[in-house]
């Protein structure tokens, strides 16, 4: 029965109203409250402008009506029941579309370039308004994942990983534009299908189909490392001709049953890593030691660490997003789950700037922008690929980007807002 | 002299008195005394002018006088005197004391205990260290301790009475036992609270008491009690009560427990990715053993290989021909894929994951010695030419007639290829190493569909359109007909743990036989 409910507002300074108890009608919706808002605002200020507010009940989104929300909730209409306004997110705004040659397994863009890996064997550096830099080939096999390693206004340092089981280390002179492999990382028995840097920019760590993890210094020397040379390296020498010097992993660190599918840094010292044996296994980079395993039900495609919420969030097979407390002593604990792809998570990334929001890409074709307090739904859903959407990446200064295998790369404009929870 | 020595023994001589001879000699002759006859006048003559008659003797043996030596004479007077008959022997001579007289220091027979007599005894520390060696090491067995407990002798466990040897034995009919009273009908339901229920219960165990012959009832669910009781010499005699059992069956039991769906798992329930690029009707498919390539087989002549995490098509190789089936090598090392192309099985290397490993299989084939003499074999093995080796092919074994399937052993370097056709040459075996194939059947038993290799055991299944048949590789011979209640049985596959085979028929049946139960199909699925 459509009861009243009595209702008290909360909101950021910006948009304060009194602090009082409201009655507000039991089926009223976001958009209901909205102007309700308005309304209080526009009494309390002569020119104030609507605007959109999205409302969270207990840390939950309000998107159905308040007395189904509350009923599933199992929010007693009796009492005061706090809700907490924010102003509405945005959309991202399409901005850039860049077209390459064949799909795109990988991208990773900082303030001013965007990195993406490409299956036609080249890695390609891109500037933010879509105009093509540097094609950077030198493997022979389907190029799976890149990244920065560091960059300064002179030259950068940036890695690519491939099929052919190497992985190279390139130096961009930005200045002249020019670009040569340092290092050819060798070790890996099967396709590289990850790479991870530390936050200090000395080592990282790839993961492989030959289900081991190596960490290698990313350091450039000038000296060779010594490799075992099979019986038949001497044949394969003179098909390709060697591109850098030969780097050996510093350690390799093995444990998983299944290809690894996602490496990254989580700490100083600690890798986290997502396999297909339905694992994700954190390590001690120094010692090399597992010191904890995540076990799912399915095999998971993607992992991402948000330093801000100290949370993991994982793509799988079964089309969820689960969130997990890497410091959980007891096995695995899903925190929460997100559901609403409708094919296989390929790659899921954290805001490096908010705390609860994130991006997943799908082979469903649709790139999907999540809250973590608003679990039912996301919060947009950027239906631009035509088809998979292989990887996505956001930048610190607002920019989100996805790539697929429709040889395209979208990217978007998310501005920034700070996480605004008031009192 | 004679040697005249009569033979009749120690007799006494007067016997032969009045006879003319004395005995008889060596030869059975008489001996005559000598012819003299000796008065009392000569004997008296003779006494006083022999000079030797004091020394003359007459031999009793032989009638004859016999004069003594000096020696005799000289013995016979020693004798006479008492003294020792032996001339040499000298009866004062020094003599040896055995115990000498004179007073020594150490006793010879009265001497003190030695120290071993109070010591624990070296020689039986021997023996024991000796036999600790040899426990040690388990040439002596500590022996078991014997089992004390009573056993019993079920008198009543073969019991036949309709045997003629039962009425022969000693029969002893088994003891009828007291019914079950009241303790052994008291069932009481659980109760709520653990501790009373316990007290309660030991309380009547206590009423009971214990008598000689007494019962010892053991638990009863109303179905029959098994009751042992102790007869008045001690022995124990155990037996079974008639079982009343009543028939409260709950049906719910007997419908047999599926497995939850969730339990199955994995199993497809949603579809995730679309590999597009072939033109045609796509036949077969097969997934390397490591997972991360997928080759697959069209009527657009061409085989494709795909990474199976993105849908990317990696490789397309145009081979001719209709492809009916592919077949990846399922041991790990090994990069090969066997492609049925019309008439003819290519081994292909699809130079796809890690180098080293494809590099290697194209050493290993490359490795290959033709054996000295020609070999017949029902195909042909070729190499594949310079064209078709930059594609990828690596052997052709060119069949006479189509193909319609192949599959490859568990290891790896086996394969078997189905052909098309109704004869005993329907299913081939081939080495890939050596090169070589076989037909295993003499005789067809009907037109096969599809053939399966065991992934771990040596077993050969071989599907006809109505039954499969298991072979057994190592002892060549036929170890089940699995029936299968289809009319024309289609395809089959085997669960990797190697216990169970599915069978699907063109009569929309799906038979799943579990190979250790039976022959006959554990269900049948519409």
């Amino acid at each position: 029965d459509p009861r009243a409910g009595a209702v008290t507002v909360l909101c950021a300074r910006r948009y304060a109203v009194e602090d009082v108890p409201f009655s507000v009608p039991a089926a009223s919706e976001t958009t209901d409250l909205s102007h309700l808002i308005n309304k209080l605002l526009a009494a309390a200020d002569a020119d104030h402008k609507y605007v959109e507010f999205d409302f969270l009940i207990n840390g939950q989104f309000l998107r159905m009506p308040l007395v189904t929300h509350m009923e599933t909730e199992n929010i007693s209409t009796e009492e005061v029941v706090e809700i907490e306004y924010v102003e509405k997110y945005m959309a991202p705004q399409p901005e850039e579309c860049i077209f390459h040659d064949d799909w795109i397994s990988s991208v990773q863009a900082t303030e001013e370039w965007i990195l993406t890996g490409c299956y036609d064997q080249t890695a390609r550096i891109w500037s933010l308004e879509g105009k093509s830099i540097m094609t950077i080939a030198g493997h022979t096999e389907v190029v799976k994942d890149v990244a920065w390693v560091k960059q300064d206004s002179l030259s950068c340092l940036l890695l690519s990983a491939s099929m052919d089981q190497t992985i190279l280390l390139w130096e961009w002179n930005v200045e002249k534009n020019k670009v040569k492999a340092l290092h050819c990382c060798r070790g890996h028995a099967g396709s590289v299908d990850s790479i991870a840097v530390d936050c200090t920019g000395t080592k990282f760590c790839s993961g492989s189909w030959d289900k081991m993890l190596k960490i290698w210094s990313a350091v450039p020397t000038d000296e060779e490392d010594e490799m075992e040379e099979a019986a038949n390296r001497p044949r394969k020498k003179q098909k390709t001709e060697q591109l850098g010097l030969t780097r050996t992993p510093l350690a390799t660190l093995s444990g998983h049953t299944e290809a690894v599918s996602s490496v990254l840094w989580s700490d100083a010292e600690e890798i986290c890593s997502a396999s297909w044996d339905h694992t994700i296994k954190l390590w001690d980079a120094e010692t090399g030691d597992l010191k904890s395993t995540l076990t799912g039900n399915k095999v998971f495609n993607s992992v991402s660490y948000s330093p801000l919420c100290r949370r993991l969030a994982s793509g799988s097979t079964d089309r969820h997003i689960r969130l997990w407390d890497p410091r959980s002593k007891d096995g695995s604990l899903v925190l929460l789950s997100l559901t609403s792809h409708t094919g296989w998570v390929t790659s899921v990334k954290w805001s490096p700037t908010h705390e609860h929001q994130l991006i997943s890409g799908s082979l469903d074709n649709i790139v999907k922008l999540w809250d973590t307090r608003s679990c039912k739904a996301p919060l947009y859903d950027l239906a631009a690929h035509e088809d998979k959407v292989l990887c996505v990446d956001w930048t610190e200064a607002g920019l989100l980007l996805s790539g697929g295998a429709d040889n395209k790369l979208y990217c978007y404009r998310y501005p920034a807002t700070a996480s605004d929870v008031g009192a | 002299l004679q040697d005249i020595r009569n033979t009749v023994g120690n007799i006494p001589m007067e016997w032969y008195q009045d006879f003319p001879h004395v005995g008889y000699n060596l030869d059975g002759k008489k001996i005559y005394k000598p012819i003299r006859n000796k008065d009392e006048l000569d004997m008296f003559l003779e006494k006083m002018e022999n000079p030797d008659y004091w020394r003359t003797v007459q031999d009793k043996m032989t009638g004859a006088d016999i004069k003594l030596t000096d020696e005799q004479v000289d013995l016979v007077h020693r004798l006479q005197r008492g003294q020792f008959g032996d001339v040499r022997f000298d009866p004062y001579e020094p003599a040896v004391d055995f115990f000498t007289h004179e007073v020594m220091i150490h006793p010879v027979t009265n001497r003190p205990a030695d120290k071993r007599s109070f010591i624990p005894s070296l020689t039986e520390k021997e023996k024991v260290s000796k036999l600790v060696h040899a426990i040690k090491m388990g040439w002596i067995k500590p022996r078991k301790p014997k089992d004390d407990a009573p056993t019993y002798y079920d008198l009543w466990a073969h019991e036949d009475p309709n045997s003629i040897l039962g009425r022969h034995k000693m029969h002893v009919p088994a003891p009828k036992m007291k019914l079950p009273g009241h303790e052994e009908s008291y069932n009481p339901p659980p109760d709520p609270e653990p501790g009373l229920s316990s007290r309660s219960r030991s309380l009547a165990w206590g009423a009971q008491g214990t008598s000689t012959g007494a019962e010892v009832g053991v638990g009863g669910d109303g179905r029959g009690t098994t009751t042992a009781a102790v007869d008045g010499r001690g022995t124990a005699w155990s037996c079974l009560t008639a079982c009343f059992s009543q028939v409260n069956v709950d049906p719910e039991d007997l419908i047999p427990k599926l497995p939850k769906p969730r339990d199955l798992q994995p199993f497809p329930t949603t579809q995730a990715l679309v590999y597009r690029g072939h033109t045609s009707l796509v036949r077969c498919l097969s997934i390397s053993p490591s997972g991360q390539w997928l080759v697959s087989g069209s009527d657009d002549c061409t085989v494709r290989f795909w990474e199976v995490c993105t849908a990317r098509c990696m490789k397309t190789l145009p081979v001719g021909g209709v492809v009916k089936s592919v077949a990846w090598n399922p041991n790990p090392t090994v990069c090969l894929v066997a492609v049925c192309v019309e008439q003819s099985v290519l081994l292909v290397n699809p130079c796809l994951g890690d180098k080293l490993l494809y590099g290697a299989t194209d050493q290993l084939l490359e490795s290959y010695v033709a054996p000295e003499e020609e070999r017949v074999q029902p195909v042909q093995w070729a190499t594949a030419t310079v064209e078709e080796h930059g594609k990828g092919v690596r052997l052709v074994v060119q069949h006479g007639k189509a193909v319609k399937q192949v599959t490859w052993h568990g290891k790896g370097d086996y394969f078997a290829s189905v052909v098309a056709d109704n004869s005993n040459m329907q299913v081939l075996i081939h080495q890939t190493s050596k090169r070589w194939s076989q037909n295993p059947f003499r005789k067809s038993k009907g037109l096969v569909q599809c053939v399966l290799f065991h992934p771990v055991r040596p077993y050969f299944f071989v599907a006809t359109q109505r039954y499969v048949r298991v072979y057994n590789l190592l002892k060549q011979e036929l170890t089940k007909k699995l029936m299968t209640n289809c009319k024309w049985v289609s395809s089959m596959a085997i669960h990797p743990g190697g216990d169970n085979i599915i069978c699907g028929s063109y009569d929309s049946k799906l038979a799943w036989f579990d190979l250790d139960l039976s022959t006959r199909p554990y269900q049948l699925l519409r």
